[in-house]
């Protein structure tokens, strides 16, 4: 058996060279990977994939974005391997296994408006959606885009945010965050009290939600009330997860496995499972 | 009609260990487990014994299993894969309950979309010696949860306790070829096949998983789990619980990376880095094990993960016993929505 191999076997990881790091809060940053082939795997928006840094260990993250050359992590510090990642330089090589998960339905939203409502870190696995959007502008008819953070310092991917995203083509962009602060001129707000305020129109309208529990939570009962029903919704959920194929058992949800039935469901088959989420 | 004389296990024992890596039940250290033969000093073939304290899952997902090696140097970083050599292997003994497990084990681990290399390379190779059951012990219901006790399955050849003799019927092609292997220490002799005894426990599982769909915020859990001390020894025990944690072992920036058995019982099996829990109390953890048993694995993979083997009831420091937990669910009266 041969070294750092491509491995048949799904649990592991084939090995790739971070190649540039990007600072997006104080803490988030942004890993960009890839390999002297290019990417290690082709990548749907919304999939995941197995990050590891051994020793430290080994997690489950969406793909933010899936360049033609290199996939990005946008990665929040909260224990221990996000620890040790937001310690390596440009240069380090990691171990990475994947995609996993069934991603956003890009197909079947063609044709659609597309809602996307984001807090803090949960704009990372719609980020990947909204930048295919793009990538398919005509595909996509109008696309409003709604994220909330803590401060202005928590507010991930800036340049895009204020300037990229709001000069594409019928697309609208609101910003907030949730308490004001000096040198904001912008939007105070939580993301759901924001969302009834713009009172988007559901007609032929897909949202797709990510973000802090009790905001998806929140924000699946604005949408409700606003008259979205339930095929129109959907969202991106996340598990403890260890093997990323279903076997390992912790990531379910009732009979269903989030690695590889989810991360992506839209609120009718939420309702069919136990409210463990 | 062909039979094993008791007289010459130990020969045919040693016969298929010449070319394959064998397995039997033994009583070691005051329990009884799957061991390698030839046995170990002390240890003594429990065949005649019922229910091995550990299931043979161990043959298939043992306990710890190294996946990998990595090695750090500098920025760079290289990897192993250090699965287990294929080679052919054989479990002596093994019965209708944990049989019916291994094929659960098999649905997990080998179909929906990904099959597991490491128990692939374990289990494609394993021929299995079924024994049946013809004396269920106080704490069995494997006849309740579908499983014949006189018919392990999946099974290459099984043996049928004659007294001095085990009757020996080949039921695979790999069975037949390793019946061929044992040539004359196996005796030809006709019998009869022993019947099944009765069963002192006895539940109806008839409808319950979909009534357990409708029961998930059923006040009862909390009641039912309140005695439950989150020890997991059910889930260690149990001959088809299967879940996994992937871990390492390192000194510096070298080490491997291992699989272990692990737990639902435990708190930190589904704690996520920033402390969000979904089964944060010991009642969301008790229901999801249950759950998982009799109704999520039933509509995922369409069979019970419960084989009835009693091990649980056995083990359980607390007195729990899911036979009991069965007939409380079942006398729930839900309202017809």
């Amino acid at each position: 058996m041969s070294g750092n191999c491509n491995c048949e076997n799904p649990l592991v990881p084939s090995i790739v060279k971070v190649v540039d790091i990007v600072d997006e809060t104080p803490d988030v940053k942004t890993f960009y990977v890839t390999t002297d082939n290019g990417i290690p795997f082709p990548v749907m928006p919304g999939q995941l994939a197995m990050v590891s840094l051994l020793p430290a260990g080994e997690g489950m993250f969406s793909v933010s974005w899936q360049a033609e050359d290199h996939l990005e992590f946008a990665i929040r510090r909260v224990g221990v391997l996000t620890d040790a990642l937001h310690d390596i330089n440009i240069g380090q090589e990691i171990g990475v296994r994947g995609p996993y998960g069934n991603g956003f339905p890009v197909a079947a939203c063609e044709g659609k408006n597309m809602l996307f409502i984001a807090g803090g870190i949960g704009l990372a696995p719609l980020r990947s959606f909204i930048k295919y959007c793009f990538q398919h502008r005509d595909k996509y008819s109008n696309i409003q885009i709604l994220y909330g953070a803590r401060s202005q310092a928590d507010l991930c991917f800036k340049r895009e945010l204020f300037e990229e995203w709001p000069e594409q083509k019928d697309t609208e962009v609101y910003t907030t965050i949730d308490r004001a602060e000096e040198g904001w001129d912008g939007k105070v707000a939580f993301v759901p009290t924001y969302l009834e305020e713009i009172n988007p129109s559901p007609d032929n309208t897909i949202a797709v939600v990510c973000g802090p529990p009790i905001m998806i939570k929140m924000v699946l009962q604005s949408l409700e009330k606003m008259g979205f029903n339930d095929e129109q919704v959907i969202t991106t959920l996340e598990m403890r997860m260890k093997c990323g194929i279903g076997k390992c058992g912790r990531c379910n949800i009732g009979s269903e496995y989030i690695c590889l039935d989810g991360p992506v469901f839209n609120l009718a088959q939420l309702r069919q499972l136990p409210p463990e989420w | 009609m062909k039979v094993l004389v008791k007289d010459k296990i130990n020969t045919a024992l040693n016969r298929l260990a010449e070319n394959s890596q064998v397995y039997v039940p033994v009583h070691r250290e005051g329990g009884s487990r799957f061991a390698p033969w030839p046995t170990v000093p002390g240890d003594e073939l429990a065949l005649d014994s019922l229910n091995t304290m550990f299931s043979p899952k161990e043959v298939v997902l043992p306990q710890t299993e190294k996946m990998y090696t990595f090695a750090a140097r500098g920025q760079s970083v290289e990897i192993k894969e250090t699965g287990e050599e294929r080679k052919e292997r054989v479990v002596f003994g093994v019965r209708a309950c944990d049989s019916k497990a291994i094929a659960a084990l098999d649905e997990v681990f080998l179909t929906r979309g990904y099959e597991d290399g490491f128990y692939k390379a374990r289990r494609e190779p394993l021929i299995i010696i079924g024994k049946a059951c013809t004396q269920p012990g106080p704490n069995c219901f494997c006849s309740a949860m579908g499983v014949d006790p006189l018919e392990p399955d999946p099974v290459d050849v099984i043996i049928y306790d004659l007294g001095d003799a085990y009757g020996w019927e080949p039921r695979s092609e790999r069975g037949q070829k390793l019946t061929q292997s044992l040539g004359d220490i196996l005796a030809d002799r006709d019998f009869q096949k022993p019947s099944a005894g009765e069963f002192q426990l006895q539940v109806d599982i008839n409808g319950l998983p979909e009534k357990l769909a409708g029961m998930f915020e059923h006040p009862l859990w909390e009641e039912l789990a309140e005695p439950c001390m989150n020890c997991g020894i059910c889930t260690y025990l149990c001959p088809s619980c299967y879940c996994f944690d992937i871990q390492v072992k390192n000194r510096g920036t070298e080490g491997y990376r291992f699989r272990c058995w692990d737990s639902c019982m435990y708190p930190e099996y589904t704690m996520m880095a920033g402390g969000h829990n979904p089964r944060g109390s010991k009642h969301e953890r008790f229901r999801n094990r249950f759950l998982h048993k009799l109704e999520f694995f039933q509509e995922r993979y369409g069979t019970s993960l419960c084989t009835g083997c009693g091990r649980c009831i056995v083990a359980c420091p607390q007195g729990i016993n899911i036979v009991s937990i069965i007939k409380r669910l079942q006398e729930v009266e839900l309202d017809v929505r």
